[in-house]
C-alpha cells in the first residue's frame, strides 16, 4: 500500500464538522456504519486480574460474561449500535491466550445481529510491547520478540474475525517520556512529530496489509504513549506536574503522527483516547473515537463535553469488569455511553445537531489550554497547518505544534483564555525554541540526532530506519 | 458557531489553578530555606536554580574550603530540599525537579571522590515496572527523586521478569523494593512476588505503585505497602530507614505521606 500524504483539508470549514458525520463513513461488522449520521457508542474493558492466567478463564471473561452483558444491556435499554473494544492485555500476545478471544466475540456479534437485528462488531486493539532499548524493528529484539509479536498479533486478530483492528503504537515513547518529565517541547517534536510518525508510517503500511489481507478493516493508531501522558501529567486542577500549556502543545504535535495511520491506508475509526482525533478528522474527514466525560472510570480530563464535539464514536475508555449496583461495570458504563450517544443522536433528528455541538464545546473552551486548541475552530486552523506542510513530516509537526502556541497566545491575550504565569511563561519559552528550529528537515534531524544521543535514554536511530 | 454574547462562563467553570497559583517567585520563596553559611548557600543555589552549567565550579570551589560531605548533606542536598519544597509548594513542577536532581547528581560525582570511603547511602531500593508492563514514566520520576533524597537506587528498568527481580533482591538485599504496573492484569506481579520473597524468609516491604494499582492493592498482600505519588516515596522510604515495618507503614500511611 502506497502511502498517500494529507496535503488538503477534507472539510471546506470547520462548521462542517459535526458529531455523527464524516465524510468517509465506514461499514463493517454485523450491520455497523461508522460516521453515516449518527453516533456509536463504543465500550471498553479489562478483564479482572488473575483471569489472564488461564486461556478458557479468559475467553469465559471476555465472551460469556463480558461481551453477553453488553449485548444484553444494548437490548435491555433499546440501544441500537453498539461497538466492542477489546484492548488486549499483553498476555494476549499468544495465540492460545487471544484467538479464542476474538473468535468468541466475533460469534456471538452474530448470533445477537441475526436474533435481534442488533447492530455490534469488535475493535481489537493489539498490544504494542515493543521496547526503544530491545530494538524496535524486526530482528532488533533478542529478548522478547516483541516487533515480530505484534505483527503475529495482527494476524491472529484479523484470521479470527476482528472487525476494526487498532493499536496503540509506541514510536517515539522513549522521547515523549523524556520531554514530558523535562519540559523539552524540541525532544517531543523530533521523538513523536518525526521519528514517531517514521515508525507509524512503517507500521502501518503493514497492517494495512494483514487486515486487507483478511478483509478486515484497519481502524487507526493515537498517541496515547505520548500527548496522553503529558495530558495526565499536566492533570486536573489539582496536580499539574506538567504546565498545561506544554501538554496542549504536544497534543497539536501528535495530530501529525496519528495522521500516518491513515497516511498508510487505514480507514478509520481511529482510536478513542487520541484526544487528538478533531484536528485528524479535520484534515482526513475519516471517522474518530472519543472518549471524555464518560470515561470518568478510567480517568479525569479538562474536556469532558468538548471533545464530544464531533465525535463518530464514544467511548468509556476503559473499565475493569466487576459488579456494581445497576448491574456489572460495562453494563453501568455501557449506559452511561449508550445515553450520551442517544442524546447526539436524538439532536440530529432534531436538527439540532449544530447547536448541541456548540453547548459540548463552549462548555469546556475555557477549562485549560488543550480544551481551547481542540475546540473545533482551532483544531481545524492546526489541521489546516499540517496539511500545509503535509509532505514534510518535520514541517507538519512543527507547524502544528507553532499554531497551536498562536492560537493559545491569541487567546490570551485576547482575555478569552485563562493561564497561570508559570503556564503563560512555559507557552513563550516553547514558543522561542520552535520559532529557532531550522525550516530545513536534514538540518534539524542532523542536530536533534546529534543533541539527544546522550540525553535520551534508549534513544537509537536504527528503531526508525535511519 | 453559536454566539457567546451576553454568557457568563464564570457560571460554567471556575480556573482554580489560576485562583490558587502561587504568587511568589523561587527567589522570595527559597531565601528562608537556603542556608545561611555563604559558601553553602552558593552551593546550594546551584541546584536550587538548576545552573548544571556552573556546578562544577562552584562545587569545587567550596570543596576547597568545606569538608566534602559538608558540601554534599548542606550544600547539594539541602538545595534540593528547597526544590522539593518548592514542589510541593507548586510553584516548581516536574521539569524543574529533573534538572534539578541532574544538577545535584553532577555536584555530587565531585565532591564523593574527596570522602575517604565513599558518601554513605541512606540505602539500596531496588525499582522495576512489572512483567509485561513496557510504561515505566512513573517509575522513572520516583527513581530520580529517591536517588536525590540520598539512597542508591538499582533501576531493572521495565517488564522485568519476577524472576529476575526476586534474584536481584536475593542479590542486593534492598532496605525496600518498589514496582509500577499502569494496567490491571500486570499488577499480580506484586503479590506473586511478595508470596516468592516470604516463602524465602526476605520480609521487606514491596511498594506497589501505578496507575493501575490502588492502596486496597497494595495492601490486599504481604509485604505490600502503597505509595500514591513519586514525592511519597522519600517520605515512606525515611520510616523504612528508621526501622518502620510494612505492617507500620501500612497503619501510620497517612501520617507518613502526610510528612508527620
Amino acid at each position: 500500500m502506497a502511502v498517500s500524504r494529507y496535503t488538503k483539508m477534507a472539510y471546506d470549514c470547520a462548521d462542517d464538522m459535526v458529531f455523527g458525520f464524516s465524510k468517509n463513513p465506514v461499514s463493517y461488522g454485523f450491520g455497523l456504519k461508522i460516521g453515516a449520521g449518527y453516533v456509536i457508542p463504543e465500550i471498553n474493558y479489562a478483564p479482572r486480574p488473575g483471569t489472564e492466567k488461564d486461556p478458557e478463564r479468559l475467553r469465559k471473561e471476555y465472551v460469556d460474561y463480558i461481551t453477553k452483558d453488553i449485548l444484553n444491556r444494548a437490548l435491555t435499554v433499546g440501544f441500537p449500535n453498539v461497538q466492542l473494544e477489546t484492548e488486549w492485555v499483553s498476555q494476549m500476545n499468544q495465540a492460545k491466550l487471544s484467538a479464542p478471544v476474538v473468535a468468541g466475540q466475533q460469534e456471538m456479534c452474530e448470533k445477537y445481529h441475526e436474533e435481534y437485528g442488533l447492530n455490534c462488531g469488535t475493535r481489537q486493539t493489539i498490544p504494542d510491547q515493543r521496547e526503544a532499548d530491545h530494538g524496535l524493528r524486526p530482528g532488533m529484539d533478542s529478548a522478547h520478540a516483541y516487533p515480530e509479536k505484534l505483527f503475529e498479533c495482527a494476524d491472529i486478530a484479523c484470521e479470527n474475525g476482528c472487525n476494526n483492528l487498532s493499536i496503540e503504537s509506541v514510536g517515539g515513547k522513549e522521547f515523549a517520556d523524556y520531554a514530558v518529565t523535562n519540559g523539552d517541547i524540541v525532544a517531543f517534536l523530533f521523538g513523536v512529530g518525526y521519528l514517531g510518525s517514521i515508525d507509524m508510517t512503517w507500521l502501518w503500511e503493514q497492517l494495512v496489509d494483514i487486515a486487507k489481507k483478511n478483509h478486515c478493516v484497519a481502524g487507526g493508531d493515537t498517541n496515547c504513549s505520548g500527548a496522553n501522558v503529558s495530558m495526565f501529567m499536566a492533570g486536573g486542577m489539582m496536580d499539574q506536574d506538567v504546565q498545561r500549556t506544554f501538554s496542549a502543545v504536544t497534543r497539536a504535535i501528535s495530530a501529525a503522527r496519528t495522521l500516518c495511520a491513515w497516511e498508510a491506508g487505514a480507514v478509520g475509526p481511529d482510536k478513542d483516547c487520541g484526544y487528538e482525533g478533531p484536528i485528524v478528522k479535520a484534515i482526513a474527514g475519516k471517522p474518530t473515537a472519543q472518549e471524555g466525560k464518560n470515561c470518568q472510570c478510567a480517568h479525569c480530563d479538562l474536556q469532558g463535553n468538548l471533545i464530544a464535539q464531533c465525535c463518530d464514536l464514544w467511548s468509556n475508555e476503559s473499565v475493569e469488569y466487576h459488579p456494581e449496583f445497576g448491574g456489572t461495570s460495562v453494563q453501568c458504563w455501557f449506559g452511561s455511553i449508550g445515553y450520551e450517544a442517544s442524546l447526539m443522536n436524538t439532536a440530529i433528528q432534531l436538527k439540532q445537531e449544530k447547536t448541541l455541538r456548540d453547548m459540548y464545546m463552549y462548555s469546556d473552551r475555557y477549562r485549560g489550554p488543550e480544551a481551547y486548541i481542540l475546540a473545533y475552530d482551532h483544531a481545524y486552523e492546526i489541521g489546516k497547518a499540517i496539511a500545509q506542510y503535509g509532505d514534510n513530516l518535520y514541517l507538519r509537526a512543527k507547524a502544528a505544534g507553532t499554531k497551536a502556541v498562536e492560537i493559545l497566545l491569541k487567546g490570551y491575550e485576547s482575555k478569552e483564555l485563562g493561564l497561570t504565569t508559570k503556564q503563560l511563561e512555559t507557552l513563550q519559552d516553547i514558543n522561542k525554541k520552535l520559532s529557532a528550529l531550522p525550516d530545513d528537515e536534514d538540518k534539524f534531524v542532523e542536530w536533534a540526532a546529534k543533541e539527544y544521543k546522550d540525553i535520551v535514554p534508549n534513544f537509537n536511530m536504527k528503531n526508525y530506519g535511519l | 458557531m453559536l454566539s457567546k454574547e451576553g454568557a457568563d462562563f464564570t457560571k460554567v467553570l471556575k480556573r482554580y489553578d489560576i485562583e490558587t497559583q502561587v504568587s511568589l517567585t523561587p527567589e522570595q520563596m527559597a531565601k528562608k530555606l537556603l542556608p545561611e553559611d555563604p559558601v553553602l548557600r552558593q552551593v546550594a543555589e546551584e541546584i536550587l536554580y538548576m545552573r548544571f552549567k556552573t556546578v562544577v565550579p562552584v562545587v569545587t570551589e567550596a570543596l576547597k574550603q568545606k569538608d566534602p560531605l559538608d558540601v554534599i548533606n548542606n550544600g547539594l542536598v539541602a538545595g534540593m530540599e528547597c526544590v522539593a519544597k518548592l514542589y510541593a509548594e507548586h510553584v516548581y513542577f516536574l521539569p524543574e525537579i529533573m534538572m534539578a536532581a541532574k544538577t545535584m547528581e553532577i555536584g555530587i560525582a565531585i565532591a564523593v571522590k574527596m570522602v575517604p570511603g565513599g558518601r554513605e547511602s541512606k540505602g539500596t531500593v531496588v525499582m522495576h515496572a512489572a512483567e509485561g508492563d513496557p510504561h515505566d514514566i512513573g517509575k522513572n520520576i520516583a527513581a530520580v527523586m529517591v536517588r536525590s533524597s540520598g539512597y542508591d537506587v538499582i533501576d531493572m528498568g521495565r517488564d522485568v521478569a519476577i524472576t529476575n527481580f526476586i534474584a536481584k533482591v536475593e542479590e542486593v538485599k534492598p532496605l525496600f523494593a518498589s514496582g509500577t504496573a499502569l494496567m490491571t492484569t500486570t499488577m499480580s506481579a506484586f503479590p506473586a512476588e511478595a508470596k516468592i520473597l516470604m516463602e524465602k524468609g526476605i520480609e521487606i516491604p514491596l511498594m506497589g505503585c501505578g496507575g493501575a494499582v490502588n492502596r486496597e492493592y497494595a495492601n490486599s498482600y504481604d509485604l505490600g505497602i502503597y505509595s500514591e505519588k513519586a514525592p511519597q516515596t522519600p517520605l515512606i522510604a525515611e520510616k523504612i530507614r528508621q526501622g518502620y515495618t510494612w505492617k507500620q507503614v501500612r497503619e501510620e500511611w497517612d501520617a507518613i505521606v502526610g510528612g508527620q
